[in-house]
């Protein structure tokens, strides 16, 4: 396992079914929790905490690039590396997440093995490297 | 593929099937509202995003065309959202046209074959889009606003302020501090309350440092109303209402924090805007509820009925030994509270059974939704104008009789608009409103559901039957002048009685009438229909409320045990093949002075021929030593040999001549696999427990068949 | 045999609408488990994902007037599942039951279906390269074979172990033991 627990925020109960599957088969990830809006991130926000977030960008009420900065606005999470998800192609709209703090972007559709590319590539960066984080695996 | 790929995949075609649902039902609104002038842009907007998350997912799972053909219409979307192709009757025509695409598509994920002309749909979207005019996207440049409120807005949110700022409506900030638990609600709760007045173009959030319970919003609206009266409204809840202000010299209004000079800087851009944390909403606000309900995969309800249905064995079992006990007197205390305990059992099983087939109830709305594009579709290419008038769409039906159902409405629908109206010019006329009405009205009656379709039309021409039965060569001159008008009209419901060239392709795929009698026949139900010239046609069917648990005569013939529903059961008699004579081709019986078609399973079925199964055990269902005896006892004693249940159907009625009648018993009706979908005469099979698996009989298409063989004689239709 | 259950959480792939030699292989990463059957003189092999059980041959109950390779209906935990004769359905030779009869349980596209055939014999793992594609073994071959599998002969109980390493235990042996494989959605589909 690369990752103790990711939070996966998407709208479509179809896309939370496959990224769990998908981080769960190539064991990427050993526990998995969903948000179904941005009001549920939120909410799961002071209580739990994950190593990693897969934000989705077009979602109703909040946006997904609020919820990336509420997710860097919070204490616990201000380093907790964050890709968003989306089948949006506006380049304004990618700068625009990592402007906000995003690490990266992976572009939907995407497979298994292109999720898991996308994770270890954002856990190599140099911001993320020895960042302890909230949970290593193994710990 | 294994169990969990299968689950997720089914959680994909579940939702989606949920969204395209959803895009009928609003593309109707946004039809409806485009007749009469306005355009909801929030209605627009939520159209484009549920295409949006289409395409999304069905790239994720691999259906490339429905991917494909949803990006098309998401572009499409996107430029009418941002107001660059406009909201016309052609432009509704394509995304209606986008909306049947993605159903067929998503039929065809799942296996079913579709004969979608991809092509001209792309072409048709494509040819919008050339028209799309790029409108003068500069004024919110000209504007004095800050460049971080800019880059936090999305394209379409900017567009929709935009708007706003040109058509001169005020702008509103709405500040409030929400409670994340409830922040869902309080939300939907405040969007209807101010939906009828004013336009939502934004949630920001603050990142503010507040408690982890809440959440503070700035919502920003466009409203004509005055500021005054946008407080009067909300004067019940803790939500603070400011106007946007002008800064000064500038023409057109800008959004200014409440601190000037307290600047959007990225990337804290939108979280500095609000010092001054506002207090907590106050609970005046009544939530408005969201409903929550859960998807549920039918089979685990099959999976809870069968469970169900094992405990009602468990429950006879349980009576037996009772009775048996009760032989002993010693035992009569105990025996009396064993009995109150089994009574409770009954009850909670009674009340299981009920709950679980509540829950397999859904409502009709979702099947008169479809049939909302339908009527639509069909109006506008035989260009009438025509309104769908529905009641009773919440009326709760079992869920796979839904699913049976879309087909034959479809078409009876179809019929309607195609030959029941007349054309704009005809109704003038005569004088009819020009708009033509289908009435589709659906109520519970008793343990059936009935649903109407009424059209104020033409009505049923008997003279126009008649002519189309005689040029088909259904009927002879001489055979038609012995039918009654009420006969007549009977005859649409023959097969071979529509035309190929009647059946256009979105009506269903080649059902004539006849199909639909069946298919409705094959749920338990009737198709009735009733007719006057000049005035209109009303259809009418009946039908169970659930297929799910049915009362039902046991019985067996030649061995093999069937059953049949108690609801088409009149009576029971003894059989007496003296009684049988041939009427114009067909056997019949004298019941109470009429004759009564019959029906001999055996014969029917072909089980005489006792065919050799390679089956080394022997079928459960054969019958035992002591059932053969009591049978050649019967023959001895006199010309009685086997029974005629007669089965009620509507206004007709069969004999069925079976060898023995075993009793009665609940039974789960579960339907015979698609590959069995052609065997006609079984409406399918249950299983009586301990591995006894018997068919159902279905009456109503082994009268259909017996009606049928005319022996060369005319398909008159018994009294 | 081989553990039916559980096999480990696949992803779902894309439902192929490609040729019908490569659906098979989608998602599979170019090996799949096969489970050999015996009908008549033939070795056939379904793709093991597709199997869902495996029963001995219970009495069914016949269904009048359906095609004619249905032997009838059985109820497996509640579900009527239709039973087929695979030897009726293929048009080969009736034959009766044997102690080695068993009703497969085949999941195809969109119905599951029993499937009663002469014998269960085992599970071979083949790679897509040892599978000659019916395409090109000739155009003869039926719709519903999706390939030959000639599985690489494990000589596991030669005499001479000494023969063993010289004839080269995994060499590919023209004369191992042919498996047509068969497509199941397609099999299933087939209408009598």
């Amino acid at each position: 396992m690369k990752l103790n627990r990711v939070l996966v925020v998407d709208d479509s109960s179809a896309m939370r079914a496959f990224v769990r599957a998908a981080l769960e088969s190539r064991e990427i990830s050993g526990d998995v929790i969903e948000a179904s809006s941005g009001f549920e991130a939120l909410r799961l926000l002071p209580r739990e905490r994950f190593d990693m977030a897969l934000v989705d960008i077009n979602m109703p009420d909040i946006h997904g690039l609020d919820v990336i900065r509420l997710i860097r606005a919070n204490e616990a999470h201000k380093h907790t590396p964050i890709l968003v998800i989306s089948s949006e192609a506006s380049a304004r709209d990618r700068e625009k997440g990592l402007a906000l703090g995003a690490d990266d972007w992976l572009q939907k559709p995407f497979a298994p093995e292109d999720l898991e590319r996308a994770v270890l590539k954002v856990l190599a960066s140099p911001r993320n490297l020895g960042n302890p984080g909230t949970g290593s695996p193994g710990t | 593929m294994t169990d969990d790929a299968d689950r997720i995949r089914e959680e994909f075609f579940a939702e989606s099937q949920e969204i395209v649902e959803a895009l009928s039902r609003d593309l109707l609104l946004l039809d409806h509202g485009q007749k009469e002038g306005r355009t909801d842009p929030d209605l627009v907007n939520s159209v484009f995003r549920g295409v949006h998350t289409l395409k999304g997912v069905a790239g994720m799972f691999g259906y490339s065309e429905l991917s494909e053909s949803s990006h098309a219409l998401e572009d499409l979307l996107d430029q009418v959202r941002l107001g660059r192709i406009a909201l016309t009757q052609t432009a509704l025509d394509v995304l209606f046209e986008g909306v049947e695409v993605l159903q067929r598509l998503l039929g065809a994920a799942r296996g079913e074959s579709h004969d979608v002309d991809l092509e001209g749909y792309a072409r048709r979207i494509r040819n919008l889009l050339n028209s799309a005019v790029e409108r003068d996207s500069d004024s919110l440049a000209s504007l004095d606003l800050d460049p971080g409120v800019l880059s936090v807005l999305t394209e379409y949110e900017e567009h929709r302020l935009r708007t706003s700022v040109e058509q001169n409506i005020p702008l509103y900030q709405l500040r409030a501090k929400f409670a994340l638990a409830t922040i869902d609600t309080e939300l939907e709760s405040l969007k209807q309350q101010v939906k009828s007045f004013a336009e939502i173009i934004t949630y920001l959030p603050s990142t503010e440092p507040t408690d982890d319970d809440a959440l503070e919003l700035v919502i920003l609206c466009a409203s004509r109303r005055t500021l005054a009266q946008f407080r009067e409204t909300l004067s019940s809840s803790a939500i603070v209402v400011d106007l946007v202000a002008r800064r000064a010299g500038s023409v057109v209004p800008s959004i200014v924090p409440s601190r000037p000079g307290e600047l959007f800087d990225l990337p804290s851009a939108r979280g500095s805007m609000f010092p001054g944390a506002q207090l907590a909403k106050d609970a005046d606000v009544t939530p408005r509820a969201i409903a929550k309900t859960v998807r549920v995969d039918i089979e685990k309800l099959d999976h809870l009925m069968n469970v169900v249905g094992e405990l009602g064995i468990v429950k006879s079992s349980v009576s037996r030994i009772i009775e048996t006990l009760s032989e002993r007197p010693e035992l009569k205390p105990l025996l009396a509270e064993l009995h109150r305990a089994q009574r409770a059992f009954e009850r909670n099983l009674a009340s299981l059974q009920e709950g679980i087939l509540d829950v397999r109830m859904v409502p009709l709305s979702q099947t008169f939704d479809r049939l909302g594009r339908a009527v639509r579709q069909a109006s506008r290419e035989r260009d009438k104008e025509v309104r769908l008038a529905v009641t009773g769409a919440d009326t709760e039906v079992d869920k796979l009789i839904v699913e049976e159902l879309v087909d034959p409405l479809l078409h009876i629908i179809r019929n309607a608009v195609d030959h029941g109206l007349e054309t704009t010019e005809a109704r003038q006329r005569i004088g009819k409103p020009i708009t033509g009405t289908i009435a589709l009205n659906a109520y519970q009656k008793g343990n059936h559901v009935v649903i109407e379709i009424e059209d104020d039309g033409a009505g049923i021409d008997p003279n126009k039957v008649a002519a189309r039965a005689l040029e088909r060569a259904i009927l002879t001159e001489d055979e038609i002048a012995d039918m009654t008008v009420e006969e007549i009209r009977q005859l649409i419901f023959l097969p071979g009685f529509s035309t190929a060239r009647e059946v256009t392709d979105l009506s269903g795929r080649g059902v004539g009438m006849d199909v639909v009698r069946t298919n409705i026949g094959r749920l338990g139900g009737v198709v009735d229909v009733q007719s006057e010239v000049g005035v209109g046609t009303k259809f009418t069917l009946t039908l169970p409320i659930t297929l799910a648990i049915v009362n039902a005569l046991v019985l067996t013939v030649r061995g093999q045990v069937f059953a049949i529903p108690l609801s088409v059961v009149q009576e029971a008699l003894f059989f007496d093949e003296r009684g049988v004579r041939q009427v114009e081709g067909r056997e019949v019986i004298t019941l109470r002075g009429e004759s009564l078609p019959i029906a001999r399973v055996a014969q029917l079925f072909r089980l005489d021929s006792g065919h050799a199964t390679s089956m080394s055990k022997p079928s459960p269902n054969a019958i035992t030593p002591q059932q053969a005896r009591r049978e050649s006892t019967k023959t001895r004693a006199g010309s009685t040999r086997g029974f005629v249940v007669v089965a009620s159907l509507g206004q007709r009625r069969l004999g069925l001549v079976v060898d023995a009648l075993e009793g009665q018993r609940d039974i789960i009706t579960k339907p015979l696999g698609k590959s069995l979908a052609s065997v006609k005469g079984i409406s399918g099979a249950t299983d009586l427990g301990d591995q006894r698996v018997i068919l159902v009989l279905d009456a109503p298409s082994i009268l259909n068949e017996i009606l049928a063989q005319d022996g060369g004689h005319h398909a008159r239709l018994p009294s | 045999m081989s553990n039916l259950a559980k096999r480990g959480t696949v992803i779902p792939s894309a439902i192929p609408h490609g040729p019908r030699h490569d659906r098979i292989w989608v998602g599979t990463e170019g090996v799949q488990e096969f489970l050999v059957i015996q009908l008549g003189d033939q070795r056939m092999g379904l793709p093991l994902a597709s199997v869902r059980e495996i029963l001995k041959v219970a009495p069914v109950t016949l269904v009048p007037r359906a095609p004619r390779a249905v032997l009838g209906i059985l109820s497996v935990r509640g579900r009527i599942t239709t039973v087929i004769d695979l030897r009726l359905h293929l048009n080969m030779p009736e034959a009766s039951d044997t102690r080695s009869s068993r009703i497969l349980l085949v999941h195809g596209g969109e119905e599951t279906l029993g499937v009663r055939v002469d014998a269960v014999l085992n599970v071979v793992r083949l790679r897509e390269s040892e599978v000659e594609p019916a395409a090109i073994v000739g155009s003869e071959l039926p719709e519903h074979v999706m390939g030959i599998g000639r599985p690489f002969r494990e000589r596991m109980e030669a005499a001479n172990p000494a023969a063993r390493v010289a004839k080269g235990s995994f060499e590919r042996d023209a004369d191992a033991e042919v498996v047509i494989l068969l497509d199941p959605t397609i099999l299933l589909r087939l209408r009598k």
